[in-house]
């Protein structure tokens, strides 16, 4: 069965990315793209998403609370976090917003298709960056 | 003959999309990919490419320290300076840097052809909302940018400035004397003369400055929750 993705971020060129990433997988079709979090909500209505891969940091609405808005209002669709923040409190933050995966955007190349295919099968995907936000040495 | 361009971005994604824009593009086609600043000035030195689009906020070499690199190893090379950061310093430095274009991340899809295009025709592209951004800083300040304006780090060298992001990134004197081939004494002399220089008296000092001066870029998290729901929208 196909499974039918709508991509959600503010940068045209990574939701560029991002797509031809996804569209090497025979069986995914991605229905549409939205720029921020009020734009997903409302293309989540017209198109009925199966899974929806969502950036964090957008403007007008951010990617938590369109999570928050799209989960109250479409429990059968999986979100998915594609993001630059590569933190586990970020993390936490997505996971208890209603997401299903969160995937650190340096490695979305590496994490993405295993993300989706887990999600859509409404199982849990999270990968965080090996590179942890640098401590500060103090030598 | 092909216009070959060289691609310098940290996150895959980002080049996976460069890539299939400037692809579509007949008699374009991209001859390389680097992930990082030095990567980049490799790169760019093995494949003498025509263009090279190089991403500001990259690891161990910034994008306008690379574009610095890059024009002291060759000066006709054509570089677009790719960003997210829309602020006046950053474009006083990339220009003050030698860079010919200057797109913003979000309008890459819409400029970057454009801009490709522009240095293939041997002018320079600079985005409208730049063109905006430079004339408002004219009509304020009574002045235009100059490439002979101070830098904006006028006391630290190119290799202090390396040596500052990569301490900034979390590296140890160790690990940056390893990342550039030098000694760790070298490297722990540079260190004190940077701290000296910038009277700085901590890592957490020289990590602010190499954020405010664009040597490293953060995201920051969105604000706490906002109301959520229809009227949000």
């Amino acid at each position: 069965m196909t499974i039918r993705i709508l991509l959600v971020d503010d940068h045209p060129i990574v939701r560029q990315g991002l797509k031809t990433l996804l569209e090497g997988h025979s069986d995914w079709e991605v229905i549409g793209e939205a720029s921020d979090g009020a734009e997903a909500v409302e293309k989540a209505k017209d198109l009925s998403p199966d899974v929806m891969v969502l950036d964090v940091t957008m403007p007008r609405m951010n990617g938590l609370d369109a999570c928050r808005v799209l989960r109250r209002q479409y429990p059968a669709l999986e979100i998915l976090f594609v993001t630059q923040h590569d933190s586990p409190q970020m993390m936490r933050e997505a996971l208890e917003a209603g997401a299903r995966g969160y995937v650190v955007k340096s490695n979305a190349a590496r994490d993405l298709l295993a993300a989706v295919e887990a999600v859509s099968q409404h199982r849990v995907f999270t990968a965080l960056h090996s590179r942890t936000v640098p401590e500060l040495r103090e030598e | 003959m092909k216009l070959r361009i060289l691609l310098a971005d940290d996150h895959e994604i980002v080049r996976r999309g460069l890539r299939a824009l400037l692809e579509k593009h007949e008699g374009w086609e991209v001859c390389g990919e680097a992930s990082d600043g030095r990567e980049a000035v490799e790169k760019a030195l093995q494949l003498n490419p025509d263009v090279i689009i190089v991403d500001v906020g990259m690891p161990n070499l910034n994008g306008l320290d690379t574009t610095r690199q890059l024009l002291q190893h060759d000066p006709h090379f054509k570089i677009i300076v790719l960003t997210i950061t829309d602020s006046d310093q950053v474009i006083r430095e990339a220009l003050d840097a030698g860079a010919r274009g200057f797109v913003l991340k979000s309008d890459a899809a819409r400029d970057l052809v454009s801009a490709v295009e522009a240095l293939q025709n041997k002018r320079m592209f600079f985005t409208p909302r730049v063109n905006d951004l430079v004339l408002a800083g004219f009509l304020e300040k009574g002045q235009t940018v100059s490439r002979n304006e101070a830098p904006k780090l006028p006391t630290l060298t190119a290799r202090e400035r390396e040596i500052t992001q990569l301490l900034a990134e979390g590296n140890s004197s160790k690990e940056v004397a390893s990342l550039l081939n030098l000694s760790t004494k070298t490297v722990e002399t540079h260190r004190s003369n940077i701290m000296r220089k910038l009277s700085f008296h901590s890592i957490r000092d020289l990590v602010v400055y190499a954020i405010k001066n664009n040597l490293i870029q953060i995201e920051l998290p969105p604000p706490p929750k906002t109301p959520a729901g229809p009227a949000a929208a």
